[in-house]
């Protein structure tokens, strides 16, 4: 994380200064133009040293064209199917009674860019784990309005995957980093020995590390999208796939208890040491809690886009949770109002403009929500954290944070991440001491 | 985890060991216990009218004396029983209670149930005090009479020195039994019908409550000696029955617990005191499942516990081999309802809770009944090892229990003299290895485990 932080700050410094120049109309919406009928031509159609393999800027391009460099050298995703083959993944699989995991549905279907046969061109190869069209749209519908330098919108609708919409992008990449109805990484699997999964969008954007830069010729072609756009469009969609799970009988039931990924998971896996009551839940100890990270967070974000929602969401939450420990129709009954809720802050979300004002005051409510001692989670911290990244992150892209303010904050806010070094060691005081700090840093 | 070494730690159990390898040889056999009559509604004396220097508080004792007489000095200098009022008071019960919402614990009933001698306050003595914890009558039964059962209390027969029988006639509870023994500790140590620390007393920062009624006989440590005397009044204490016996009313009453309408699944929280705490409590980046073929549950699955029935039917297949079959057939069938994915899965549980709790109960009479000999004891030890060695039981609960199984056999190969002294001395020290690999779950590792129990074989005689 400390690393991945590094290479956060330097996209954010690099892209600042262009940024700043242009605010150009925005057009977010919740596009869903992806079209699976289209061929997926395979990482080596996009990876000429002429398009998007180049080591330096090609003359006249628009983008820096170093995107398959970044993409083979920096980001996992490129290794997604390599690691199939790595002992830890054959332990998995025969702990799944699978003979492998290479040659699984089950986890072809996130680790590589699994389309069916007849959807694989030539220079498709498997093996390339999530390449660019799993994100981007088999391009085979695109790929010459793409060459031909056509308008990002009519490439798009050719069939090119929106990514740059924060709710489009939100979209396609929890349907891997949380799962939906055909695709989730259930407790069975986390039980074999699934690392467990964690995500906020802008962060994870950023860390991956992107392969774009928002320049100003970004900006006039896509509009400015915001750090904080693009994490108010995660945090709504992720919530609204935490509820699916909960109302997708195939994912919830199996005898006595509901499929455990749609609970928090320190609520079991800690050690035994005593736990503080949670407050705000109103369970008693010893209760298995359903994990609420991103409804926490969401509440966080209504109150100052849509302060109804916010209240509604509180009230829902509280039930849901009561709920949890009586009946679970009424789980379910509780999680439909809280997905209709999230389902409506999704376009607001993703298109608010938050002022100077409006970013401290978030900044703050996110860094009350880490500080509250009676109801202190790991998961919760875990998204203050994030988010506090991205907050950060349109601050600095905004040139709301003065000169000398720069290293301090990316100081303490290592110091922040320094604290989830090991999830077992993690402690609520040293945690809220970093917050302090990063507090103390943005300053008003 | 550090406080579970004080109670599943050796240095506790070494000492117990010699002073039962002490004991004389067998020459008494066991005396059929004579029907149980443990008054209820006596009045409780207090430790104080236990612990005269001329009785159980003696530093030597009297010539005449049939016992040692310091009972009272190591119940209250070693026994933790001692302390199990005065915790109440402590940083750590004071927050448990806080977090169950309680204003303290040393009044709470739910924390008295188990941590004092609780009786009505009609049944209090005038020496009697609460702050004595779980003092002499908690399992004596109380010295002073007062119901139909015991009028006159077994106190006057008692210090008159008749005999046991007499004693027990008149109400003193049958704690050299094994039946009443295993009752009388389960009753706290796992619960009763009245008393269940469930697992919200769990999430509120309770110690988890491992037990084996043989082996937490001589940690506590035990307040007898296993002489002559002691065979002549109450016959000699074999380990195994210890062991077994505690096995099959430990898994009768869990099976209860699962059959108690207080513990049927509400929403997504059944009782989680009903599973096994290491299925859940494990660091994310130290994997704990483990195929158990017998079972046939995948990985990610919350499963039931179910140690002392793995080890309840390994012991039947010994004994009463119709038995086992019966108990590993509906234990299957058990684990298999708690992911039926239909609407009915805790009426299967439930079916199948009681099929076992018909096994146990009636194992229970049998096992405290059968001679446990030499050839039982290695059959038995070898049965216990195979469920790591094998593959078939590595869960870190089943561990536990197979190292305190192990425990009580070799204490019994030395009460009984199965082995010579030298095996003996290689048994020790062979089983110091099996609990340091099984000390602490966090840290537990099953072939490390796996290891200790193949040394320890190579070491049976």
């Amino acid at each position: 994380m400390l690393r991945a932080i590094a290479i956060r700050a330097a996209r954010v410094v690099a892209a600042a200064a262009g940024l700043t120049l242009v605010l150009g109309a925005v057009t977010v919406g919740h596009a869903q133009t992806s079209r699976p009928e289209n061929t997926h031509l395979g990482v080596a159609s996009c990876s000429g040293n002429n398009c998007h393999g180049a080591t330096e800027r090609p003359p006249q391009s628009r983008v820096p064209g170093n995107e398959y460099i970044i993409w083979s050298k920096r980001d996992k995703h490129r290794l997604a199917y390599a690691v199939l083959l790595e002992d830890r993944a054959i332990k998995m699989a025969r702990a799944l009674g699978l003979p492998d995991a290479a040659n699984q549905q089950i986890c072809l279907t996130c680790h590589a860019d699994d389309v069916p046969a007849n959807l694989r061109g030539p220079q498709f190869q498997l093996s390339d784990g999530v390449g660019c069209e799993a994100c981007h749209g088999g391009a085979s519908g695109w790929l010459g309005s793409h060459i031909a330098r056509a308008p990002h919108a009519q490439n798009v609708a050719n069939g090119m995957y929106p990514t740059d919409q924060p709710a489009a992008r939100a979209e396609k990449c929890l349907g891997c980093h949380f799962g939906d109805e055909t695709r989730f990484l259930d407790h069975r699997i986390y039980g074999a020995g699934h690392p467990r999964l964690r995500f906020e969008l802008d962060t994870f954007t950023a860390i991956q590390p992107a392969h774009f830069v928002v320049d100003k010729s970004y900006v006039e072609r896509k509009g400015l999208i915001t750090d904080l756009q693009v994490w108010g469009a995660g945090q709504a969609i992720s919530l609204i796939k935490h509820m699916d799970a909960i109302l997708d009988p195939r994912r919830t039931r199996g005898g006595i208890f509901p499929d455990f990924v749609v609970f928090d998971c320190q609520s079991c896996h800690h050690d035994y040491g005593p736990v503080a009551k949670p407050t705000t839940t109103g369970l008693p100890p010893g209760t298995i809690k359903l994990y609420d990270a991103n409804l926490v967070m969401m509440r966080v974000a209504a109150s100052q886009v849509a302060p109804a929602a916010a209240r509604s969401l509180s009230e829902h939450m509280v039930a849901l949770h009561r709920a949890s420990n009586t009946d679970w129709a009424q789980v379910q009954s509780e999680a439909r109002a809280v997905r209709a809720v999230a389902e409506s802050l999704v376009t607001p979300l993703a298109q608010h403009q938050y002022t100077r004002e409006d970013m401290h005051a978030l900044a703050d409510a996110v860094i009350a929500v880490g500080l509250q001692p009676d109801d202190w989670q790991v998961s919760h911290a875990e998204q203050v954290t994030m988010s506090l990244e991205a907050i950060v992150s349109n601050m600095r892209s905004a040139g709301y944070i003065g000169e000398g303010q720069d290293g301090p904050i990316t100081t303490a806010m290592n110091a922040v991440y320094a604290t989830f070094a090991s999830e077992a060691t993690v402690r609520p005081d040293a945690f809220a001491k970093a917050l302090h700090d990063v507090q103390r840093a943005i300053g008003r | 985890m550090s406080r579970w070494r004080g109670v599943f730690g050796r240095g506790a159990i070494a000492p117990m060991l010699l002073v039962l390898a002490a004991a004389i040889p067998a020459t008494a056999q066991q005396q059929p216990a004579p029907p149980p009559q443990p008054a209820q509604d006596t009045v409780h004396l207090g430790v104080r009218s236990c612990a005269g220097n001329n009785c159980h508080g003696a530093v030597q004792p009297l010539k005449t004396s049939h016992i040692e007489q310091n009972e009272y000095l190591i119940w209250s200098q070693k026994d933790k029983h001692s302390k199990a009022f005065a915790v109440l008071r402590e940083e750590r019960g004071l927050r448990i209670a806080h977090n169950l919402g309680l204003q303290d614990a040393e009044h709470a009933k739910i924390c008295l149930d188990c941590h004092a001698d609780d009786v009505a306050p009609n049944r209090r003595g005038p020496s009697f005090q609460i702050s004595d914890g779980v003092g002499c009558e908690a399992c004596h039964g109380g010295a002073g009479g007062g119901g139909p059962e015991a009028p006159q209390g077994w106190l006057g027969t008692h210090i008159s020195g008749t005999n046991h029988a007499a004693d027990i006639a008149a109400g003193m509870y049958p704690t050299d039994r094994p039946i009443e023994r295993a009752e009388r500790c389960i009753r706290c140590h796992i619960g009763d019908d009245k008393r269940f620390a469930n697992h919200d007393i769990m999430g509120a920062g309770h110690p988890p409550m491992p037990f084996e009624l043989d082996t937490f006989t001589a940690i506590q440590p035990a307040h007898f000696v296993v002489d002559k005397d002691y065979v002549e009044r109450k016959g000699r204490p074999n380990d195994m029955q210890f062991w077994a016996v505690g096995q099959a009313v430990d898994l009768r009453e869990r099976m209860d617990k699962i059959l108690d309408k207080n513990n049927v699944p509400k929403g997504a929280n059944p009782e989680l005191a009903l599973f096994d705490c290491q299925a859940c409590h494990h660091a994310m980046n130290q994997l704990q499942w483990q195929k158990r073929p017998a079972i046939g549950l995948g990985p990610g699955k919350l499963r039931l516990y179910d140690a002392t029935a793995v080890m309840l039917r390994t012991i039947a297949s010994r004994v009463a081999p119709d038995a086992a079959k019966d108990l590993g057939d509906h234990l299957v069938a058990l684990h298999r309802a708690t992911v039926e994915p239909n609407g009915d899965y805790w009426a299967g549980v439930q079916r199948e809770a009681t099929a076992i709790r018909e096994a146990a109960d009636k194992l229970v009479p049998a096992l405290a009944k059968h001679n446990f000999d030499k050839g039982d004891a290695k059959a038995l030890a070898q049965a216990v090892i195979a469920l790591s060695t094998g593959g078939e039981d590595l869960d870190y609960s089943s561990a536990q229990q197979q190292t305190m199984a192990l425990e009580s056999i070799v204490a019994a190969m030395k009460a009984f003299g199965f082995a010579d002294e030298g095996q003996l001395k290689g048994l020790d020290d062979a089983l110091g290895k099996v609990y340091e690999a099984a000390a602490d779950d966090q840290k537990y590792r099953p072939d490390t485990f796996v290891q200790a129990l193949k040394d320890f074989e190579s070491k049976l005689p």
